[in-house]
């Protein structure tokens, strides 16, 4: 609280009082009272409304003052009413009022958003569920019908199938709660279920797969991690240059983690859109020009990763390679207790 | 692993009719007996009476929840089950494992993966020797030898997943998807041109014991071993 735009704010104050004062002095003149009784009388008048301006001012101060600084310091700024201390003035009084109505329809309103965003989780949760029925009844049929249905038949479904699956995670990296489970598992396990999911589309595109060294045991929840490990095997098919293509699954111990790396020798990424190839909804220049995108693949793999305390990165040099990289750390604490 | 006439019955568990149809018919294709629970609500009954060879259990099944129904049947049976579901998750799967099944495969899925767990659980439970023998040949699948009179012949570790399984389905056809399936899942991820390299070289090392036309192509389908 600023003491000079508070003053000002009494400007009607000081008018009245001066005009008052005025009046007051013609009187004093008019009555020919004491020069010296004239003197005092203005002395003490100004005196003591200076001293309850003072008072007035030094009491709103340090209301407004934990109220416009809790607020900024906090990164919920609608809390701050349970920071700070009721005001023992009028107006604070109303506007702490004021405050605490508002902040209460807001937790309603919030409460109530929360509880519809539950609703349609749990809602889309159930329809993945649901449809997943459908399209293993159409996969077991054009498995067993092979002969009256082509082959893009299946391409379709598996696609059907993949953006499916990828609802189930975003739903599921957005949560907060915890629906996830670290055990201790199998990476070469996971990278033979990711693998043997694309084998068809590898296979198609003549892409050829070189798993390296990638015997360890680590700590991830399994489902999640094949999860990730397929969006960026489909970015390789996806992204990839017509000749000579392959993609190169690697892991090494490092310190207390274990580094899997996942490379290509696609078209790469632009230098401009590296830095922004984890937001949501980007698409860049390969997503754009070259093919549909949706921009959640990689978006929807930072989150898990996050969640899991799994480093993602990512590295390429345009018309060279892609490289992802993903830190697992060993976790002494499971060893421990094992 | 069919054992002359014998076949083995696998009992699906599942609402969905169209899937137990399709399933049924992939089972009898790849020479299972399948069977269809109809009646969810004495289904402990019903299964302790059919017998099975093994199970494909949905876990969202009318009635009752396949866990529930695994736990009680593992009370009193040892009977394979491979838990079959659209849910995919962790907690979901660790719990079927600690329930007693013994393998969880979530939908949809591939059906020539399905038939490699249904295999896998069956040679499991079977206790299969790996040692097997296809006509005079004796072979020893984990030094990758085969074996006539005196006559060893090594076989790459390719070549050995390739005839393991053209023997266990012989005398029927097998696709090239169905090899490459199997190859990969045994992590060997080879392309086209390698499979096509690996049964040329396969085929040559049958005839040096004698066995030219043991393994056949049947043009746009796949390969027999006769």
């Amino acid at each position: 609280m600023n003491l000079l735009k508070f003053l000002k704010d009494k400007l009607y104050y000081f008018i009245t009082f001066i005009i008052i004062y005025i009046i007051l002095f013609m009187l004093f003149l008019a009555f020919k009272l004491d020069k010296q009784f004239i003197i005092a009388t203005t002395f003490l008048l100004f005196l003591f409304h200076i001293i309850v301006i003072l008072i007035e001012y030094f009491r709103k101060k340090y209301f407004y003052k934990e109220l416009l600084e809790n607020s900024e310091a906090l990164d919920k700024a609608y809390l701050v009413l349970e920071t700070i201390s009721k005001p023992n003035f009028y107006d604070g009084e109303l506007c702490y009022q004021a405050l605490y109505e508002i902040n209460k329809s807001m937790n309603e309103c919030v409460k109530l958003v929360e509880s519809q965003m539950e609703d349609f989780k749990e809602y889309i949760e159930m329809w993945i569920h649901e449809v997943k029925i459908p399209i293993s009844s159409l996969v077991l049929m054009t498995h067993n019908h092979k002969n009256e249905f082509d082959k893009k038949y299946i391409d379709q479904l598996r696609r059907i199938e993949d953006y499916v699956e990828q609802v189930l995670y975003y739903v599921r990296s957005e949560n907060a709660e915890k629906d996830y489970l670290i055990k201790e598992v199998s990476l070469h396990k996971i990278i033979n279920n990711v693998a043997l999911k694309n084998k068809d589309d590898l296979l198609e595109n003549k892409i050829d797969l070189k798993v390296l060294n990638v015997d360890y045991e680590i700590y991830t929840d399994s489902k999640w991690l094949e999860f990730i490990i397929n969006q960026i095997i489909n970015n390789s098919i996806k992204y990839r240059k017509n000749k000579d293509s392959y993609i190169q699954i690697e892991a090494k111990e490092e310190e207390n983690k274990i580094i899997l790396s996942i490379k290509d020798n696609g078209i790469g990424i632009r230098k401009q859109d590296i830095k922004r190839v984890f937001e949501k909804t980007f698409t860049g220049y390969n997503g754009r020009v070259l093919t549909k995108s949706t921009g959640m693949g990689l978006f929807i793999s930072k989150n898990l990763c996050e969640k899991l305390g799994h480093k993602i990165e990512i590295e390429s040099v345009q018309n060279e390679y892609t490289k992802v990289i993903i830190s697992i750390a060993k976790n002494r604490f499971y060893e421990v207790i094992k | 692993m069919e054992c002359g006439d014998f076949m083995e019955k696998i009992l699906i568990i599942e609402d969905d009719e169209l899937i137990c149809d399709e399933l049924s018919k992939l089972l009898e294709d790849y020479g299972y007996e399948p069977l269809i629970l109809h009646n969810f609500s004495n289904a402990l009954q019903e299964i302790l009476q059919l017998s099975p060879d093994l199970i494909l259990l949905d876990i969202n099944i009318p009635c009752q929840n396949g866990e529930l129904l695994l736990q009680k049947i593992r009370e009193g049976s040892n009977i394979p089950v491979i838990m079959v579901t659209s849910r995919n998750s962790e907690t979901d799967e660790v719990l079927s494992m600690i329930y007693g099944a013994d393998d969880y495969i979530t939908k949809p899925y591939n059906p020539n993966i399905l038939l490699l767990r249904i295999g896998a659980v069956l040679k499991r439970t079977n206790h299969l020797i790996e040692n097997s023998t296809y006509k005079d040949l004796e072979i020893n699948i984990q030094k990758g030898i085969i074996k006539k009179d005196n006559i060893e012949i090594l076989l790459t570790k390719n070549e050995m997943i390739i005839f393991y399984y053209l023997l266990n389905h012989q005398n029927k056809i097998v696709t090239r998807d169905e090899l490459m399936t199997d190859l990969w899942n045994n992590n060997e991820y080879i392309n086209d041109n390698a499979l096509t390299v690996n049964i040329s070289r396969l085929r040559a090392k049958l005839k040096s014991v004698g066995y030219e036309n043991a393994i056949e192509t049947r043009k746009g389908i796949g390969y027999i071993l006769s």
